[in-house]
């Protein structure tokens, strides 16, 4: 969902009003053009501007500004207030602008709203749908007009008309967060709902996130600090397949019992790589000594074959041990039980290695409602509070955390989302969920509703149940940020 | 002919296991008396900005590197040491480059481990020939370069950073490309053929 920015303009300055009254007008940090580049530097790609004066008086008063604020910071601007008719709206869209909002006039002329449309895009034409008590309000808010909102779109609808903005003037400017039913009655009636009018909280957000809003307008919330803009950045979501390796073969099995084979690691690592995998997990399952030196050997085959990052685990329990794979060519090393007996450890190898190479893999179950931390393979219980024992490693200087679940492992019912919700709001490094995808729906799932950075499957891709490429195009149309 | 600098910290290999791969060949310098200044170079940094300049010291490399005069190319800590200072261990850096190395902001993970996307300032740059704007490489880092001018790329991760830069002869990238796919490998090839 796209979180925008609000700037409203009066006399070349950033006011803010309470429930569109002009009477109460509150000023902020006076130069726009400094608070769209502080929106900028926090991330935001798109503003929303609105000309209020422009909106009171039914023609634009502060294009200059606006078209100073394109200019000086190069984002995109969707704006609106005072457009009436279609020479305005076409002089700021030739400018440049991304998008106009249309409010007024939509509503006395829907035939300009289409014209509009037909030459320049839906994309670029924004109709803004501001109601109180469920009454179209026109006029910077200061008319009411006979119709409804239900009238309106369905008048709207013909014009070929795809994104509107819905104000709840009610919410406006209040700080008193969203009236959920009013903003219901326009979700689903086939247009991309761009919802404005009291979003005040991170909660406000998540619910209209849910609800399947295309968008969110944050003004008042964002210049008194209640929101902020939640860390945006275009890192993609990563794909990671996992291969299991014994005998430098890759095999997977139920419930870490009843192991099949499948493939050859360096065969496979070549393949998902060409297949647009983000990253390879490696674990050992055997991690004997003897096994060491194949182990060495494969990675360093792996590592000549493929340039994506890969990650190597399995029995690792010295510096020496990471130093060496390191040096044969993986990016990071896994470590797993042994980090649950010896929690300084990784606060050396931190020191010695960095943090960006120690991925920690944790085994998590679910025991009277409380996760504990297993060891050996998911056949021993620590005792460990899951969720303490992450904090914990990501303070000893963890890089990433790679968090299974055993009771999800090898079951394809989809992630354990309370957990990796859980494990996500407690640490502040990336998270990569594994266990229990089975669907692609699963994977949306997971980046949907927590905060991970990747999702990790092994089976599923070894068999070619799911393809990468379907899965990350699947991902990127439900709009997940994906590496194509 | 690549040489590639070694300080005892930086993961080497996959350089030079890419370079294999587009057919280059390439050597290791462990020192400032093996550098040739007329040589393509690659240094690619892995570890803390105090240590590695520590050893570049110690290993005779730092007058030496800024007289380089053939192309050269600074990997992800490799490039945060060209700049003039880096708040990592406060360390005072090659200043080869004007600007500062700053950590990244708590509103964001730290590190930022994953594939981001490459805003091409200047596309004409024969760096980025053949390679789309907005293209996604693959980042580790958790400080970033905040360049006073030669940015040439930007990335944005919670606040939005130079992650390329070229001052004449000298390139930098925040991220590796030679762990990022076909399109990290197509970058380096693009530093290869640079006269």
């Amino acid at each position: 969902m796209l979180i925008i920015p609000a700037i409203d303009l009066i006399d070349g300055k950033c006011v803010r009003l309470e429930q569109g009254d002009y009477s109460k007008v509150k000023k902020y940090d006076c130069d726009p053009v400094k608070v769209a580049k502080k929106f900028k530097k926090q991330g935001t790609k798109l503003i929303h501007i609105i000309d209020l004066a422009g909106a009171k008086n039914g023609k634009p008063k502060n294009f200059k500004k606006i078209a100073q604020i394109a200019d000086e910071t190069g984002l995109d601007i969707q704006t609106g207030g005072g457009i009436r008719t279609y020479k305005q709206a076409e002089k700021i869209l030739n400018y440049g602008i991304r998008r106009i909002i249309l409010g007024t006039s939509a509503f006395i002329n829907p035939k300009m709203v289409r014209s509009l449309i037909n030459t320049f895009g839906a994309d670029r034409i924004i109709v803004s749908v501001d109601a109180k008590d469920g009454i179209i309000m026109t006029n910077g808010w200061i008319k009411k007009s006979s119709q409804s909102i239900e009238d309106a779109l369905n008048r709207l609808r013909d014009t070929g008309l795809e994104i509107i903005i819905f104000t709840d003037v009610k919410q406006d400017g209040m700080l008193k967060g969203i009236n959920i039913n009013n903003v219901k009655k326009v979700l689903g009636k086939g247009f991309k709902v761009i919802v404005a009018g009291g979003v005040t909280s991170t909660e406000d957000i998540k619910q209209l996130d849910k609800l399947g809003a295309y968008g969110c307008i944050i003004g008042k919330a964002l210049y008194e600090g209640q929101v902020k803009l939640a860390s945006p950045n275009n890192l993609a979501k990563r794909i990671i397949p996992c291969l299991d390796i014994k005998n430098s073969r890759v095999v997977k099995g139920k419930k870490f019992i009843n192991l099949k084979d499948a493939g050859d690691p360096v065969e496979l690592a070549k393949y998902y790589s060409e297949m647009g995998a983000d990253e390879l997990v490696f674990l050992d399952i055997m991690a004997t000594v003897e096994n060491r030196e194949t182990l060495y050997e494969l990675v360093s085959k792996i590592s000549a074959n493929i340039n994506i990052p890969f990650t190597v685990g399995g029995g690792i329990k010295s510096l020496e041990d990471i130093r060496t794979l390191l040096a044969c060519g993986a990016d990071k090393v896994s470590i797993g039980s042994y980090a649950v007996k010896n929690p300084d450890f990784i606060k050396k190898a931190a020191e010695q290695f960095g943090s960006q190479c120690l991925v920690i893999s944790i085994d998590p179950k679910k025991i009277n409602n409380k996760w504990k931390i297993f060891i050996k393979g998911g056949r021993q219980n620590t005792n460990i509070d899951a969720i303490k024992f992450a904090t914990k490693m990501a303070q000893m200087g963890a890089g990433e955390l790679l968090v299974n679940s055993l009771d999800r492992d090898g079951m394809k019912t989809g992630y354990d989302i309370e957990l990796l919700k859980a494990i996500c709001s407690a640490v502040n490094i990336p998270v990569i969920a594994s266990s229990g995808a089975g669907r692609k729906e699963d994977f949306l799932k997971v980046f949907k509703n927590t905060n991970v950075d990747a999702a990790l499957a092994a089976s599923l891709f070894h068999y070619g149940e799911i393809k990468i490429p379907e899965l990350k195009q699947y991902l990127l149309k439900n709009n997940v940020t994906i590496r194509i | 002919m690549i040489q590639i600098i070694d300080y005892g910290a930086g993961n080497i290999k996959s350089v030079q296991n890419a370079l294999t791969q587009l057919g280059v060949s390439s050597k290791i310098v462990s020192s400032g008396k093996e550098l040739d200044i007329n040589c393509k170079t690659i240094f690619p940094g892995v570890g803390a900005a105090g240590s590695a300049m520590q050893t570049l010291k110690e290993r005779g490399f730092l007058w030496k590197i800024p007289k380089i005069k053939a192309p050269f190319l600074g990997i992800c800590l490799g490039m945060q040491l060209l700049m003039d200072y880096s708040a990592e261990n406060n360390t005072k850096c090659l200043g080869i480059i004007d600007g500062k190395v700053r950590k990244l902001q708590k509103t964001v993970k730290i590190p930022q481990i994953g594939w981001n996307k490459i805003d091409q300032l200047t596309p004409q740059n024969l760096l980025f020939k053949d390679i789309p704007d907005q293209s996604y490489f693959y980042f580790v880092n958790s400080y970033f370069v905040d360049a006073d001018s030669n940015s040439i790329g930007s990335t944005d991760y919670g606040i939005v950073f130079t992650s390329v830069i070229n001052k004449i002869n000298f390139y930098g990238v925040q991220f590796h490309p030679e762990k990022s796919g076909t399109i990290g490998l197509k970058l380096l090839n693009n530093f290869c053929k640079l006269c």
